[in-house]
């Protein structure tokens, strides 16, 4: 579903990114984990070209978004993204968050939106807050609302970037458990975490990023209990 | 001190003309200014260098030079090189419209870029193109910054509005200096129309207020 292939980024004279090399299959769950300033939010966000890459490709079901010409606004509308900030239209209420992009860019009358968007507010347990405005909930119903837009477009993929970071530690489990039940039901995600115990159950494979490079990919239980390198053993050494 | 305000009481309705002249002028030079001052804000926004380039220029010379000296440069220097005798209340409408414009486009400008830049990403993940996430994501949040601006904008050229009686447009100031000659007493005359004056910008400041409030209330 997604292939990556000698991707660089660079701010300026900061070389981000280097070198790049993975995929995701369809259906596959992936932590990214890695100290702060390792580059996985730019990894992420180079995914659905809110960054443009410096060098190299990036193929998204076999279409590759670094070609000249490439249709972005079609590619990312097979891509969802939560943020560590949620950024829910403040203006909108909670139905208009979710209808307004598959009514603006999708061929769905306004009644399939709304049904669909009822649906993801139940699935997400807040169907009592459709017609709430974003600024009256709480971080977690936040977040949880903003996974529920990025649903709304009926993604391939999703790409979560520390969706749990901002919020107060009470509110972690009911954004964790909106993605755990994401990830069962087989949509292929990745994940950029700080929540371990969360990556170590979830995840299909663990994407392990230090100075702008993936220094270890490892299935999980591998990962956890014997990682091979040492950056990745110091690592986790200062956060489990 | 010798004041005697039944002198201008003659003067009265002359004088109260020339609200709706100022008024006339400057709203239609808001107007223009907002239109003016919406597409430059839209093209300081763009990606295009040299057009923004050109639209910091303009404004810079609007915001680095006396009003008065436009004013008169619009009256007397373009008819010279134009061979056209512009009027004194087109000469007004321009040079308030234009000047405004540039203000206005500031206004815009700085407003969209206050919206969280986070608003624009997440319109971008969800695939919106770039003129419905401006028009129904962007500017509808814009415009909490931008209205209060606006209305200032609009007291500050209702007031500077007086300098066109430098260029004999016989607007509410003009008027005052005509009924002040004629008299030869200029203290009551210019009491008179700076109570207007006044009450007109106050008027605006109220208006102003009420729509904050309204603003905040979607809060
Ligand atoms: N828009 C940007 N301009 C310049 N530097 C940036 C920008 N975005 C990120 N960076 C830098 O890139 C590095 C990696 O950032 P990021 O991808 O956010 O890391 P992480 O998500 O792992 O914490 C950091 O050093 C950060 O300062
Ligand atoms: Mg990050």
């Amino acid at each position: 579903m997604i292939k990556v292939e000698n991707l660089h980024k660079s701010f300026g004279d900061i070389e981000v990114l280097q070198n790049i090399n993975t995929s995701i299959e369809k259906g596959e769950v992936v932590a990214i984990i890695g100290p702060s300033g390792s580059g996985k939010s730019t990894f992420l966000r180079c995914i659905n070209v809110l960054e443009s890459p410096t060098a190299g490709h990036i193929w998204v079901d076999g279409e590759d978004l670094t070609e000249p010409g490439v249709n972005i606004l079609n590619i990312r509308q097979k891509i969802g993204m939560v943020f560590q900030h949620f950024h829910l239209f403040p203006h909108m209420k909670v139905l208009d968050n979710l209808t307004y992009a598959p009514l603006t860019v999708k061929d769905v009358s306004k009644l399939e939106a709304e049904t669909h968007a009822h649906e993801l507010l139940s699935s997400v347990g807040l169907s009592d807050k459709i017609d709430a405005y974003p600024n009256s909930l709480s971080g977690g119903q936040k977040q949880r609302v903003a996974i529920a837009r990025a649903l709304a477009m009926e993604p391939e993929l999703m790409l979560f970037d520390e969706p749990t970071s901002a919020l107060d530690p009470e509110m972690v489990k009911e954004v964790l458990d909106v993605i755990k039940s994401l990830a069962k039901s087989g949509m292929t995600m990745a994940v950029v975490t700080h929540e371990m115990g969360f990556a170590r159950e979830v995840a299909d494979r663990i994407i392990f990023m230090d100075y702008g490079k993936i220094v270890e990919e490892a299935k999980p239980e591998e990962f956890f209990s014997s990682a091979k390198t040492d950056r990745a053993r110091d690592f986790l050494e200062k956060v489990l | 001190m010798n004041l005697d305000f039944s002198q201008i009481v003659p003067y009265i309705p002359f004088m109260l003309e020339g609200i709706w002249v100022t008024l006339g002028f400057v709203i239609i030079a808001i107007v223009i200014g907002f239109f003016i001052g919406s597409f430059i804000a839209l093209v300081k926004i763009s990606h295009i260098k040299v057009l923004r380039w050109i639209a910091d220029f303009y404004t810079s010379v609007f915001r680095g030079t006396p009003l008065i000296l436009q004013l008169m440069f619009v009256y007397y220097a373009v008819p010279q090189v134009l061979g056209y005798d512009i009027s004194p209340f087109l000469s007004a409408i321009l040079t308030f419209g234009l000047n405004s414009s540039a203000y206005v486009s500031e206004i815009i400008r700085a407003g969209i870029e206050a919206v969280d830049k986070g608003q624009r990403e997440a319109a971008m993940a969800l695939g919106i193109p770039y003129r419905p996430m401006m028009i129904k994501i962007i500017l509808p949040q814009a415009m909490k910054n931008i209205l209060p601006a606006l209305m200032n904008e609009f007291i500050t050229l209702t007031k500077e509005s007086a300098i066109v009686s430098v260029i004999n447009y016989l607007d509410l100031m003009r008027r005052a200096q005509v009924v002040g000659a004629e008299l030869y007493r200029n203290f009551e005359a210019y009491i008179f129309v700076g109570a207007i004056y006044y009450v007109m910008v106050m008027m605006l400041t109220v208006l102003g207020k009420l729509l904050e409030r309204r603003l905040k209330k979607s809060d």
